[in-house]
């Protein structure tokens, strides 16, 4: 591994989402989620109004997360100081989505969900940005080869060129999941993507999804 | 060491994997003698998966990993001891097929760092601390209660060396060093330690690699005879939320005969660079002294445990502790690792530190002769890692680590640690309690 586990804040980067240092996972997560809807343009009209504290909590784990949205900007750390302005309940499985009725301003709460629940790109897209990034991956396969399930049949990519290969068949939503972070590697095996490689190679395909999804 | 059996039935083939776990198999006397001059099949799955059973991933595999391959573990029969009437045990080291030792497997880390002082004249003589805690309840009462909620063996009022332990407590430890004693492990004292219910015990200075069989037999004894009397022992850094517990290690330098950190003024010039090694190599060696999530919660000011970078002519608030003025005595105490330490990776890190500092001769920062903990910034004394990512970052970047441990081990190490910490943080463990029952779970009973 040549990346360090932590993510310094980026200060003066133009970067308008930052995170604690040594940030935890949900801090990542939320992290990535926030810079996602900041990039393609997911987030609401009034985004730079926005002003508050959000806490997010995960359903059923004790982590929780933090977001200081400042007109424009957003700050992620860990936990729940004091009172926050308003308290998402979510499933960090089912890209944050609510299990419970949000508390506290409930525009905040809803502005904070919209900004955390980005769609991914279509999968083509989805997966090349992800191959490109895994390209820094320690042992990654030089060929992606994919099976996308959609309502019109299977649909194929291939991306990278070189001789060793790494295939993944699911759904094509859950692909672009994937590859974008948002939904986990991991999960998403339990849950029935197929893989064709070797142990190894799964090892390594699993860190360059948290490349993604968490930024380590 | 102790005898082997007249009557031998089985023979138990040990060794640890890189969580410090002791594993191993029974085999029947007619296939240990058929293997073991070419060693026993194991399934590299030993260093690849965490203690929970699940396979660790996040890395690369090196080539003589694949699909579960198979590596050789080849006994040392200096190790050979009757374990028991009809049982003999036997410690050994991780082989690939092409007779090359697996670059990963700890004893052999060890192994390569004390032939490398060999190089240069210098053996090592090391010692442990090993600090433990003991419960009243045997394990099955303890896994049902979630390790929560024990009694500690001897009292509640912890306060080091009290005599006034019951009998329960006493009888335990007497236990624990006569099977010392029958296994050949050469103990020196025991005592009542900071924790209620936690005891210390220390061996015999040794060389590092019979010290590391010693350690990590211990721990198997220790478990055994809690077994046996229907008590519990864990080594967990933190086994409640109050004190911690760590495993200190002594080391010194010889050649001739002769302790070469002792000098009639203070520390000679080869501890001083020891000491500039383990200074310099100590954030990076973090990772591998607090090896789970739990060792973490240690590192509180004024409870023990070092939280600085620091060493000190004796002065236990540092890091590194030095003991001079004593021709046979002189020494250095590390005083980093927790109890929770794989011994094996514990020691390779301290002669890792050493064989930095003697071969490049550096110069150690400013001895600490204030108190070490609660240093402000402003001192200039940096503070030891205080998370797992932290620590693992430190490593990855450590070139003497890596110089010394070997690229392969330091990417694997550091690999399975982020899958350490990304399985407490996203699997249930707590990072805002005391201590978490995602940690209690996972490593009360192990390694």
């Amino acid at each position: 591994m040549t990346e360090t586990t932590t993510l310094p804040v980026r200060v003066g980067t133009g970067d308008p989402v930052t995170l604690e240092d040594d940030a935890t996972p949900l801090v990542r997560l939320v992290g990535r989620a926030l810079r996602a809807s900041v990039r393609d343009g997911h987030v609401p009209d009034a985004f730079d109004l926005l002003s508050g504290a959000v806490a997010v909590r995960s359903h059923d784990t004790p982590h929780t997360a933090t977001i200081r949205f400042d007109r424009g900007t957003a700050a992620v750390s860990s936990g729940v100081l004091g009172q926050p302005d308003a308290t998402l309940v979510v499933d960090l499985h089912a890209r944050f989505a609510s299990t419970e009725e949000p508390s506290g301003d409930a525009a905040l709460a809803s502005a904070a969900l919209t900004v955390l629940q980005p769609p991914p790109p279509p999968w083509r897209e989805a997966a090349a940005q992800f191959w490109e990034a895994a390209r820094v991956v320690k042992g990654i396969p030089d060929v992606l080869v994919l099976e996308a399930h959609g309502p019109d049949g299977p649909q194929h990519g291939r991306f990278g060129e070189g001789t060793t290969t790494y295939g993944i068949a699911g759904p094509a939503d859950l692909l672009a999941g994937v590859f974008s972070g948002a939904d986990d590697f991991l999960v998403a095996l339990a849950a029935g993507l197929k893989v064709r490689g070797t142990l190894s190679q799964l090892s390594v395909m699993t860190a360059a999804s948290w490349k993604v999804r968490f930024d380590v | 060491m102790s005898e082997t059996s007249t009557h031998r039935k089985a023979v138990r083939l040990e060794a640890t994997n890189h969580e410090g776990s002791l594993l191993g198999k029974n085999v029947s006397p007619a296939k240990f003698e058929a293997g073991k001059d070419s060693g026993f099949a194991f399934a590299d799955i030993l260093f690849a998966i965490d203690l929970n059973n699940e396979i660790v991933l996040g890395d690369a595999f090196p080539d003589w990993r694949g699909n579960l391959y198979d590596i050789q573990m080849v006994p040392d029969m200096a190790t050979m001891v009757e374990w028991k009437p009809g049982l003999d045990s036997v410690i050994g080291d991780y082989w690939l097929k092409d007779g090359t030792p697996v670059p990963i497997c700890p004893r052999n880390l060890v192994r390569k760092l004390v032939a490398r002082l060999a190089d240069h004249g210098y053996g090592a003589t090391v010692a442990v601390e090993i600090e433990a805690t003991l419960f009243e309840e045997p394990v099955q009462e303890a896994r049902a209660r979630g390790y929560r909620d024990l009694t500690p063996l001897g009292g509640s009022t912890g306060a080091t060396y009290h005599l006034a332990r019951s009998n329960d407590w006493v009888a335990y430890m007497e236990a624990v060093v006569d099977r010392l004693d029958q296994v050949g492990i050469t103990w020196e004292a025991w005592t009542d330690e900071a924790a209620p219910g936690q005891t210390e015990l220390n061996l015999a200075p040794t060389d590092p690699v019979r010290l590391g069989d010693s350690w990590a037999r211990t721990r198997q004894v220790m478990r055994e005879v809690a077994h046996e009397l229907g008590h519990t022992v864990s080594f967990m850094a933190k086994p409640t939320a109050g004190f911690g517990q760590g495993a200190h290690i002594n080391i010194s330098l010889r050649s001739d005969g002769v302790n070469r950190f002792y000098a009639e003024d203070g520390p000679s010039e080869l501890m001083r660079h020891a000491v500039g090694g383990l200074l310099a190599t100590m954030e990076g060696n973090t990772s591998i002294a607090f090896p789970q999530i739990t060792s973490y919660r240690r590192l509180v000011d004024l409870t023990g445990p070092p939280t600085t970078v620091s060493w000190g002519v004796n002065n236990k608030t540092a890091a590194v502790r030095a003991i001079t003025g004593h021709p046979k005595y002189s020494r250095l105490e590390y005083r980093l690792p927790g109890a929770d330490v794989n011994p094996y990776l514990a020691l390779a890190g301290v002669l890792a530190g050493v064989l930095a500092g003697i071969e490049r001769r550096i110069e150690p920062p400013q001895e600490v002769t204030d108190m070490a903990w609660c240093l402000p910034e402003s001192c200039g004394v940096r503070r030891i890692p205080d998370t797992m990512s932290k620590a693992g970052a430190a490593l990855d970047a450590d070139p003497l680590l890596r110089e010394y441990l070997g690229d392969e081990f330091v990417d694997f190490w550091v690999a399975s640690r982020r899958w350490e910490w990304m399985e407490f943080h996203t699997k249930g463990g707590d990072p805002f309690a005391e201590l978490s029952a995602w940690e209690s779970q996972r490593y009360f009973e192990f390694p």
